[in-house]
């Protein structure tokens, strides 16, 4: 089970990708945190979840393709939400089914703020 | 921002001895108590007095009414935990509408299932009108889209764009209605219960007073539970304002994100009662024991009620055990069991008693439905532990009846059956759901399985099929038809129960295995986990039956879920490789 105290070395992950970007912003780079990231993150996020071989890939559906169960679907949305400092609507999440659709969500917010 | 004081400086505490809603709010609109939202940081974000909330709900009925809502038209309201919940809810009582209170989406991928059951709700309360948060507007306009009966739909600003007339209140009496409780049913046949002012009072009465809770001046509320369940909407938004009491608010996301924001908000504000299903209780425990604050005082705690679901006593142990250091007592928790068709609370456990058990053998449980105590509490195998709940409240009689209807004596399991001022007449235009509950001299059958202990009752578990997943009511007929609408099987080749893991409940998914070979097997398995994970945000296991086997029908040729539970409880079915891997640690 993840926690408040797994949660910590994400936060100063994000922190510095803040910071890295910042720099990039300097450049006049429009983004601040790169889909690669974000894509990065979810995976690390879902690799214990992996079904038999099938690589985890843009396309997979999350909850159906997964071995991931609700309570840790949740848990990993509350930590990418912290990670990258968004709030993803419930409407929104409620949309929500596969991994670029997740990471998609999650830069759109990130480049509103 | 402050937060509001826990006592009224000049305000007699007036202990739930009111006819409606909207007298228990004019009267607690005199005092400086009211409602305050917490933020998962823990931040005040918003204090209302209770007179800013009949205020607000003053505006919000002179707009609905001058609108053109005729009295007892229903009103549909998402109830997430924002104030705006509360202008609708209360606008509602003072306009003379009836609110009817939904859940809010759960889990990604939801959003088909949260509209089909917005849809079924609209239909089943008959609903004028749909408000909620404005992230949820969309989805409103879309389950309304077919139903020119709902007039007025959206967010909040569909209430506020309405002009302000000069009209007067219409408030519910006594006899009215006071709002519909989608709590019962499965989606597709979602029951409303109707939770009537008169019955209300009686329930809010029985439940703060002597035999309840007890309340007392200077008590303070604390709640995470949703308001859209009768546990928290009735529990720690009437009990709480019926008695003129301070509630601090956290939404039920945020606990689930940050669970230890519950204790810090009772220990900051010095909260005294407030509530949770076993598993809120755990959930503090797994995620909170290992970092608590060295400033966490919870000894101003003296109501930690347990109800929602089967009651555990290993994990109320667990949390007592880690925050005793924290000044948390153990004599504070009430074991109380209710439902929604009683506005809430059939018996509590004695106040200052804590968790009492009775350690029953198995075997004759099963057997005999008989509630004999172990010869040795000690052996798991053997032995089973069961919380006594208490004594009805006053003014109700209950019975515990066998098969053929007879009241049973101590220690024989029955379904037990309510009858007094709190029962509701019935489902909101559902004259057969209700026929089939209650009996015309006012018994209501909860469905429920327990056994007397002296005078008190112990609840055992459920007759009916529904399942109850971390508090949540869940219906077996959604879990089936989420996984036929998905055509993963046919319908009728699945059955869901749920068996109770000790430690929980676990939902059991049996499905007819038209394929051959471990592998197929187990991609099928695999496929009916996926299907309801996302349908429903609901875990479970799935047993493979053969065709030639079938699923056990009942004699009028439906499914039976009891048998289907037995015959997998009796091993009869294979389970496949789980599929869910244990948890990452």
């Amino acid at each position: 089970m993840s926690d408040l105290g797994t949660g910590e070395p994400l936060l100063r992950t994000a922190q510095l990708i803040v910071e890295n970007d910042d720099v990039a912003n300097t450049l006049e780079l429009p983004r601040l945190t790169s889909r690669v990231d974000v894509i990065r993150e979810i995976c690390r996020h879902l690799a214990p979840y992996q079904a038999g071989e099938r690589p985890i890939v843009g396309e997979t559906i999350i909850a159906k393709d997964l071995t991931i169960d609700s309570l840790a679907i949740m848990d990993m949305v509350m930590e990418l939400e912290d990670s990258f400092d968004v709030s993803i609507p419930m409407n929104v999440v409620a949309e929500i089914h596969t991994v670029d659709q997740l990471a998609d969500t999650i830069l759109d917010l990130r480049a509103k703020r | 921002m402050d937060p509001l004081p826990s006592r009224n400086s000049r305000l007699p505490l007036r202990r739930a001895d009111f006819a409606t809603v909207p007298e228990i709010l004019d009267y607690a609109a005199q005092g400086q108590t009211g409602i305050s939202f917490y933020s998962a940081k823990g931040d005040l974000l918003t204090a209302l007095a209770w007179r800013e909330v009949r205020e607000r709900a003053h505006v919000t009925a002179r707009k609905l009414i001058g609108a053109g809502f005729a009295a007892g038209e229903r009103l549909l309201i998402t109830a997430d935990t924002w104030p705006g919940f509360f202008d609708a809810f209360f606008g509602a009582q003072y306009a003379g509408l009836v609110p009817v209170p939904v859940s809010i989406p759960v889990g990604i991928g939801g959003k088909d299932a949260y509209l089909d059951q917005l849809r079924r709700q609209l239909v089943a309360s008959g609903a004028v009108a749909a408000v909620g948060i404005d992230d949820l507007a969309g989805f409103l306009a879309d389950a309304a889209s077919d139903l020119p009966a709902v007039r007025l739909h959206g967010g909040k600003g569909v209430l506020d764009a309405l002009p302000e007339k000069a009209v007067d209140l219409r408030p519910l009496g006594p006899a009215d209605l006071c709002y519909i409780q989608f709590s019962s049913g499965s989606t597709r046949h979602p029951h409303g219960v109707q939770i009537m002012q008169r019955a209300l009072m009686a329930n809010l009465a029985g439940m703060t007073g002597p035999a309840g809770l007890d309340v007392i001046p200077g008590d303070r509320t604390a709640s995470w539970l949703p308001l859209y369940h009768d546990m928290g909407l009735i529990g720690f938004l009437m009990a709480p304002l019926s008695c003129q009491l301070s509630i601090d608010y956290l939404t039920p996301r945020d606990f689930a994100r940050r669970p230890m924001q519950w204790l810090n908000i009772i220990s900051r504000n010095r909260g005294t009662i407030s509530y949770s299903p076993s598993f809120g209780y755990d959930l503090s425990t797994r995620r909170g024991a290992t970092q608590v604050p060295a400033d966490l005082d919870l000894s101003s705690w003296r109501r930690a009620g347990i109800g929602g679901d089967m009651i555990r006593p290993e994990v109320l142990d667990r949390f007592a055990d880690a925050f005793a250091p924290s000044g948390f007592d153990r004599k504070a928790f009430i074991p109380s069991y209710g439902m929604a068709e009683v506005c809430l609370a059939i018996t509590f456990s004695p106040k200052g008693a804590g968790v009492r058990t009775d350690v029953v053998d198995r075997v004759a449980l099963g057997k005999d439905q008989a509630a004999v105590p172990a010869a040795d509490p000690l052996d798991a195998q053997r032995a089973r532990s069961f919380v006594l709940c208490g004594r009805v409240l006053p003014g109700h009689l209950l019975e515990v009846r066998g098969p053929d209807g007879t009241p049973l004596a101590d220690r024989q399991v029955g379904r037990i059956f309510i009858k007094g001022p709190s029962v509701m007449p019935g489902y909101f235009g559902e004259q057969e759901a209700s026929r089939e509950v209650l009996s015309d001299d006012g018994w209501l059958d909860t469905g429920d399985l327990g056994y007397w202990l002296a005078d008190e009752i112990v609840v055992t578990g459920r007759a009916k099929d529904l399942i109850i997943i971390n508090g949540r009511n869940v219906w077996p007929q959604d879990i089936e038809w989420a996984i036929e609408a998905r055509r993963v099987v046919k319908s009728g080749d699945a059955a869901a129960f749920s068996v109770d893991t000790g430690a929980g409940e676990r939902v059991v998914v049996a499905v007819l295995a038209r394929v051959s070979g471990p592998e197929a097997g187990a991609a099928l398995a695999r496929e009916v986990a996926g299907a309801v994970r996302e349908a429903i945000a609901v875990d479970c296991d799935v047993a493979l039956v053969p065709p030639t086997t079938g699923l056990p029908m009942t004699s009028s040729g439906k499914l039976s879920r009891a048998r289907t539970k037995a015959n997998y409880l009796a091993g009869l079915y294979t389970s496949p490789v789980s599929p869910l891997k244990p948890v990452a640690a």
